[in-house]
């Protein structure tokens, strides 16, 4: 039996059919969506059940989860792009490094401007005095001070026993580290100590001694006594062969693999080193320098807002809301960051070490100034790369390292 | 329809634009347009966020001239090519020869097979084997040199290694499609040339010198000419998974020094004359390519 469609009708079916996927999804539901670009993969990523838990609450807001790559500088490249298609997003995890050319050039938003001076006061008295500026680009508000890390020392517990070792010790300066990783390396075979290669371990070491990589006039200051007494600790392992230099995955998969003794990184890579490894791990507040007092930095990223539509930022502010609360910072807590906010939120188990080096005082990451300061960061990682691989020496690098970047600052 | 308007219209049917035209369109669109665009944002300061653009003249071009990476980089780009070029032609071209000799159909299609797979991987999924293998400390390679008594190496981080691993794991993902080439070209010959050849005496070294070798030598020259544009486009691949062009550049090459400068460090006007450079650069050694290398290729 054959039945004759009208053209007509058979336009209007068309139009039905493709009516969802042709309109905008704003249109279709009530609900005000915000999208919040990240890093972080999985589908049972904190961030996932954060957004969930906010979402199942129906406050007229649907936070839209955007993985757009895995570290900050890709994430911020696809920003920039769609940005300038007009597509930019509401929200995005920011890297503190990255602070400045979010504020300048990405366009983060003034929270003042966009919430109102009270409403951001409200929220940010949320989190610790301490670590509020560390999102504020040059006295702005410019970001949730939301995701802390801190570098701390895993130990493989297996093999620190082995050695001989005190199961609790936990040496408060490198000097009284590096003759226990010989041990270490001599009772069990495998390699003593890996350290990151990047420009945020040898900060700890920098600052420790009492230098600093940028003071803050925005001057390079790498190069200063102090800064190469830090940098110089920071490379004696690997003269003293007890730090095998690898990238920073190969570093993690061989200290899963039960392969290395102790690993200096990340409070924040916890979660993910614990997934894979097979043995008692245990993390330890890193050392100092013997006689100085300590002055460890921090990492991670802040939570920005790059919406101008109205109705997004205070779709973006119910959320930060929500994640400043108890309930929405305890689930991200089980990233591995900080509690940086003040609610009273028992620490998680691992984490003792990274909070209690917090609670001694912690710097932000450096943030890398001017319109170039993300190829300042490149050339000063470079330059550390050549002084740890012995291609120059410390005083001679970090020397070479300053004159590069006072020529790209000052570009 | 008026008969102008019919006339016309047969015209264009009979138009040779009408056949070419979307194809000229989609080059001037997606090829033409953005090579002029690149052109004159290399004479600008630029960001994708701004709408102004500050005029620069020549300055990327004598700064990216002027800048020791850029140099060291073009230096790696030669070592890349002079180290896959002859890898990734010779290899394939040795492997066809001996796979046109393998009689049982099926063990030929397991070679073919086992060699060409590398070449359907993505880098990323390549690269978490490799990442295993190299590893210094739990990694493969070190282990089986090892147990022959060498001593444990740093295939990714040391500068004087890192870019050989970058040339082994390249070489290794991408010569099946050489093969490819040189397997459909060899199958072509045609088999009463070389019955004739055997049957006056011509041993097998001199069958494949003398006859399959000039025979196939378009298909050579295809692969040479695009083996080079590939070297210089599929290793960033490599690059970023395995090194990130590290240790401190020492495996960077042209084309991922114009990738960090565009989209790590936003610097859209410096990263076009780059770009420029690096597109007169592989058009000069293409033209040389055609102009010393064509006179050896037998079309008939």
């Amino acid at each position: 039996m054959s039945r004759t469609v009208s053209r007509r009708r058979f336009t209007l079916a068309a139009a039905a059919l493709a009516a969802p996927i042709v309109l905008p999804r704003t249109s279709l539901g009530n609900d005000v969506k915000v999208d919040l670009v990240h890093l972080f993969s999985g589908a049972e990523h904190p961030i996932q059940k954060v957004m969930k838990a906010f979402n199942d609450k129906g406050t007229g807001v649907t936070v839209v989860s955007r993985q757009d790559g895995t570290t900050y500088e890709t994430i911020t490249q696809k920003a920039m792009a769609s940005i300038a298609a007009g597509r930019g997003p509401a929200m995005m995890t920011t890297g503190w490094k990255l602070g400045d050319f979010a504020r300048k050039t990405l366009g983060a938003q003034d929270f003042r401007q966009i919430f109102g001076a009270d409403r951001t006061e409200a929220l940010l008295a949320r989190f610790r005095p301490q670590v509020r500026p560390l999102a504020a680009i040059g006295g702005v508000p410019i970001g949730l001070p939301w995701s802390m890390s801190t570098p701390v020392l895993y130990i493989n517990q297996s093999l620190w026993t082995q050695a001989g070792l005190d199961p609790t010790a936990a040496p408060k300066t490198v000097d009284e580290l590096y003759p226990m990783v010989r041990q270490l390396q001599e009772k069990t075979g495998k390699q003593g100590l890996c350290y990151e290669v990047n420009e945020w371990l040898p900060q700890a070491f920098i600052q420790n001694a009492g230098g600093d990589v940028i003071d803050g006039d925005g001057k390079p200051v790498m190069d200063s006594a102090a800064a190469v007494k830090g940098v110089e600790a920071f490379v004696q392992p690997r003269r003293d062969n007890l730090w095998r230099v690898m990238t920073i995955p190969e570093m993690v998969a061989a200290y899963q693999a039960g392969a290395i003794g102790v690993m200096a990184s990340s409070s924040a890579r916890q979660s993910v080193v614990r997934q894979a490894a097979k043995f008692d791990l245990r993390l330890i507040q890193m050392p100092g320098l013997a006689g100085l007092p300590r002055r460890m930095n921090s990492g991670g990223n802040f939570l920005a807002v790059y919406s101008k539509v109205k109705e997004q930022q205070d779709g973006a502010y119910k959320f930060m809301e929500f994640i400043a609360s108890k309930e929405g910072f305890e689930t991200w807590l089980e990233t591995g960051y900080l509690n940086v906010t003040t609610n009273d939120i028992p620490v998680r188990p691992g984490n003792e070490a990274a909070q209690a080096q917090m609670e001694g005082g912690l710097t932000s990451e450096t943030i890398w100034p001017g319109a170039r300061g993300l190829e300042a960061l490149t050339v000063h990682i470079d330059w550390i790369t050549k002084i740890v691989n012995g291609a120059v020496s410390v005083p001679e690098g970090l020397r070479s390292d300053r004159l590069a970047i006072e020529k790209l600052i000052a570009a | 329809m008026t008969t102008a308007w019919r006339r016309a219209w047969r015209r264009l049917l009979g138009s040779p634009w009408l056949f070419a035209g979307p194809a000229v369109a989609a080059a001037v669109l997606f090829v033409w347009l953005p090579m002029a665009a690149t052109l004159g944002l290399s004479f600008f300061d630029w960001s994708l966020l701004r709408q102004e653009a500050t005029w620069r003249g020549l300055d990327h071009y004598r700064g990216t001239l002027a800048n020791p990476d850029f140099h060291l980089a073009l230096v790696n780009t030669g070592i890349y090519l002079l180290a896959l070029l002859p890898l990734q032609v010779g290899a394939p071209l040795v492997l066809a020869f001996a796979l046109m000799r393998v009689k049982a159909k099926a063990t030929g299609r397991v070679y073919r097979t086992v060699l060409f797979a590398p070449s359907v991987l993505s880098f990323p999924v390549a690269a978490v084997v490799w990442l295993w293998l190299f590893n210094p400390t739990v990694g493969f390679l070190n282990t089986a040199t090892g147990m022959v008594g060498l001593p444990p190496q740093r295939w990714l981080s040391d500068p004087d290694l890192a870019i050989w691993s970058v040339i082994a794991v390249a070489f290794w993902k991408s010569f099946g499609l050489n093969l490819l080439i040189f397997l459909a070209a060899l199958a072509n010959v045609p088999s009463d040339l070389i019955e004739a050849a055997r049957i006056d005496g011509a041993s097998a070294w001199r069958r494949s010198l003398d006859i399959e070798l000039p025979l196939i030598s378009p298909a050579l020259f295809f692969a040479v000419v695009t083996t080079f544009i590939v070297v210089l486009d599929e290793i960033v691949g490599a690059v970023d998974v395995l090194t990130e062009g590290g240790p401190y550049r020492t495996s960077s090459n042209l084309l991922y020094f114009l990738y960090e400068r565009g989209f790590r460090h936003f610097q859209f006007g410096e990263a076009a004359a780059v770009a420029v450079l690096i597109a007169a650069i592989v058009a000069g050694v293409t033209w040389a390519q055609f102009h010393f290398g064509e006179r050896h290729v037998h079309y008939d």
